[in-house]
């Protein structure tokens, strides 16, 4: 009878507060944003990067002032393991060694990445980048194996190569981060020398990594039958690589195509830094994929008109930073015939490489010193070269070869000479050692190559904008293309005018500062894309759709033809035979001024991608030491948040005390019902008595 | 169960059935054995089937001792050498750690 009206009134209390929860989760930690870790990868032989406990890791936060200051984290702090915040000037090799050696003690690192690039340069890649993958090996040349007469990357410390047990995340410089060295001050900070008192500032960081040991390893639990599912601990690095003809050419018939001569002219299309997903890469790779893109789509008439013997190929490798996974896979089809064309039929290599120029206007011609003994390759060298030469003349520049007898740098054209000798330049910016000063890191990013806008510019202004950056590339974009379309059989004084400028400066708009703007909207597909150049993703796909259509749009040409028979690689209804030379793609185009429908077109043109994946994971050879053997670990949550703690004693304390309250109980319970008859039923014994 | 009802062959019986069943590579049968009818067999005043009851319960309790030595063995090294044996630990595994060599 009373029981109703209860119930209501419970329900609507329950209603009300159910509402308005409050998460005591919420009340306790703050989440990270965005989280940036350092993930491991595994080879033949090594595991690299970082590991953390599969319930994460937590210590107390302590911001580093100086290194003299890691003595509190590795000896003399009271409350280990520690939670290291590092600024970015002292994310430094000496650093990070000590807190590796102590690794028991420390539970962690946090870099905060700056908003401005240090000035004294910082690579954490090799010194000797690709050391044992290129085709500098004692065999080959001893003198020029191992970088013996040029280092390379001098300012390398080799940390993206180090393994360390902790994690390693990164932070932005902004509001939060600021929060969290104001919970250091408050609560973490000793005051003279005496022990900071609980409750303290903690931090917990959770990237476990599945993969463990080496590529073999992993490889082999990939694969396991036993379990009912098996779980995949890691990923083969791979991609795809870019490539489009200047004249097509067959694809469907795979092989050696007699009687024809292909130019390569090469660029590397990934980078990558220490943390993952971040590998802006401006000057290491920005630099000579926009050049070469440009390239494409300057001699994309003239190479029409001129009907050239030669074919150009620019063809643009992923995953050159691991071991030159793109490159060493095209070589390996091209061997197998499984390519469009074969190594016969290469008649020679130009790569674009490091081409940012900061003020100079001198680039390097660099070429192998061992294959240009033989005479008839020296010949074809001395020849590109001095097309090179003339080109560059009538731009105002200079471009001169650096000493005979020095190697290769770092680079795809590498992967060709070691299959047979073939002639070939690379082009630099630098004379022996890198002029970059943060080759493979994340500051290698539009200020570095000076990409910058005048302030106050909307999105679609900066994209017209031409900076400084965009002016130089041009330059180096056109040296590039005459000397490209006169090794081709071209005539020189018919390239007069390439205008390259417009389409370098929203290239580099592009890539490096905002890739979701107008000018890819109208030339691609719909498509959700992240960064451009990214670390290197296992199936990553949506970067590579985006150069590919790119490239597709600078050197095709707008077919009439509807978006089904587009879709399905022909022109019209019967055809059946242009698949096989062209490739077909809709762009979603831009909508005309007096409409909101987007007006779409078709493209036509010889872009294809093929599969970048280390030869290998073809072969299944996981210990080979001819190609990369680089997997990505997988992993399942990555995240950070940061709490305050209190001490271990008060834990024990309040654990000690909940054990003794549940003891107690049990033991009041058992003495209550074993006496239970004299304590409940002394009531009852009167009436009993009464009979 | 209730083995104060049961008539002393019934138990005899049981003791059988769980007893033979425990070759099957059952060791826990052997267990339920000995734990069970360890009273009934050693604790209680003799009857007729109590001799047989014992040499039931004390052959299970060999057998129960061989198969907790022989598996004790068994996990301590498996656990121990797993990750050193490379591929044959891989092999033998049902499930692997991640993360953990």
């Amino acid at each position: 009878m009373y029981g109703m009206p209860m119930t209501i009134f419970l329900f609507v209390c329950l209603f009300v507060t159910g509402v308005s929860c409050n998460s005591v989760g919420d009340k306790i930690y703050v989440d990270f944003k965005d989280n940036i870790p350092c993930v491991r990868l595994l080879n033949a032989t090594h595991q690299i990067g970082c590991q953390s406990s599969l319930s994460g890791d937590v210590g107390v936060l302590h911001l580093l002032e100086s290194e003299e200051n890691l003595d509190w984290v590795l000896s003399s702090g009271p409350d280990p393991p520690y939670m290291v915040m590092l600024e970015s000037t002292l994310f430094t090799r000496s650093v990070m060694m000590k807190l590796k050696s102590s690794s028991n003690r420390v539970a962690g690192v946090v870099v905060v990445a700056p908003n401005t690039n240090p000035s004294a340069g910082f690579s954490p890649h090799a010194s000797c980048p690709n050391e044992n993958s290129g085709v500098y090996t004692e065999k080959y040349s001893p003198s020029l194996a191992h970088c013996n007469a040029t280092v390379w990357n001098p300012l390398g410390n080799n940390l993206s190569y180090e393994e360390f047990d902790f994690p390693i995340f990164s932070l932005k410089d902004d509001n939060d981060t600021q929060a969290m060295r104001q919970c250091y001050m408050d609560h973490n900070r000793p005051v003279n020398g005496s022990k900071p008192r609980y409750p303290l500032c903690a931090m917990q960081l959770f990237s476990h990594m599945s993969a463990v040991t080496d590529t073999a390893t992993c490889m082999r639990r990939n694969s396991i039958a036993m379990s009912l599912n098996p779980e995949f601990v890691c990923d083969p690095l791979g991609d795809v690589n870019i490539w489009a003809l200047s004249k097509p050419l067959n694809v469907t018939e795979k092989g050696h195509k007699p009687g024809e001569s292909v130019i390569i002219a090469a660029a590397r299309l990934d980078s990558r830094s220490f943390f993952f997903d971040i590998a802006p890469g401006a000057e290491s790779t920005a630099s000579g994929l926009v050049t070469l893109l440009a390239v494409a789509h300057a001699l994309r008439n003239a190479t029409q008109e001129a009907q050239l013997n030669t074919t150009i190929m620019y063809t643009f490798f992923h995953g050159e930073t691991f071991d030159y996974i793109g490159s060493s896979r095209m070589v390996f089809d091209m061997e197998r015939n499984q390519s469009i064309i074969d190594l016969d039929n290469v008649h020679s290599v130009l790569e674009v490489g490091q081409v940012g120029l900061h003020g100079d206007t001198k680039l390097w011609l660099h070429s192998d010193p061992v294959s240009r003994r033989n005479s008839s390759i020296d010949e074809e060298v001395v020849k590109l070269i001095k097309n090179l030469n003339s080109s560059a003349k009538s731009l105002n520049f200079s471009v001169e070869e650096p000493g005979s007898s020095q190697a290769l740098p770092p680079s795809s054209f590498q992967r060709f000479l070691r299959a047979r000798p073939i002639p070939g330049v690379v082009i630099e910016n630098h004379q022996s050692t890198f002029t970059n000063r943060y080759y493979q890191s994340m500051y290698d990013n539009s200020d570095y190559l000076n990409v910058s806008y005048p302030p106050g510019l909307t999105p679609e202004e900066q994209l017209d904008f031409v900076t400084d950056a965009a002016k130089s590339l041009a330059k180096v974009a056109t040296l590039v293309a005459r000397a490209l379309f006169v090794q081709a059989g071209g005539n020189g004084t018919s390239v007069v005018t390439l205008s390259v400028l417009s389409q370098v400066s929203r290239l580099l708009y592009s890539f490096l500062v905002m890739p979701n703007n107008s000018w890819f909207h109208d030339t691609r597909f719909t498509f959700h894309f992240i960064t451009v150049i990214v670390f290197f993703s296992p199936g990553n796909t949506t970067t590579n759709f985006y150069i590919g259509f790119m490239l597709a749009n600078l050197t095709g040409s707008v077919v009439n033809t509807t978006q089904e028979n587009c879709n399905n690689q022909k022109e019209n209804e019967d055809d059946k035979e242009t698949k096989h030379l062209y490739y077909y793609v809709w762009a979603q185009g831009a909508a005309p001024p007096n409409g909101t429908e987007r007006e779409g077109f078709c493209v036509r043109s010889t872009c294809r991608t093929t599969k970048a994946v280390s030869p290998a994971f073809e072969l299944e050879e996981y210990t080979s030491s001819n190609y990369s053997t680089w997997t990505e670990s997988r992993w399942k949550s990555i995240k950070g948040r940061i709490f305050l703690v209190a001490s271990h004693d008060l834990e024990m304390l309040t654990l000690g005390v909940g054990v003794g309250v549940l003891l107690t109980s049990l033991l009041l319970t058992f003495f209550i019902s074993s006496k239970a008859d004299i304590l409940f039923n002394s009531g009852r014994e009167p009436t009993n008595a009464t009979y | 169960m209730n083995l104060e009802r049961l008539p002393n062959e019934e138990k005899l019986g049981l003791c059988r059935k769980y007893y033979l069943c425990g070759f099957a590579c059952l060791p826990f049968l052997w267990l339920v054995n000995v734990v069970w009818f360890f009273r009934e067999a050693f604790r209680k005043p003799a009857y007729t089937e109590q001799t047989q009851m014992k040499t039931y319960v004390k052959r299970s309790a060999l057998g129960l001792l061989f198969w907790f030595t022989v598996l004790t063995t068994w996990i301590t090294i498996f656990q121990h050498f797993r990750a050193q044996w490379g591929a044959v630990g891989d092999y033998l595994s049902f499930t692997i750690p991640l993360g953990t060599p």
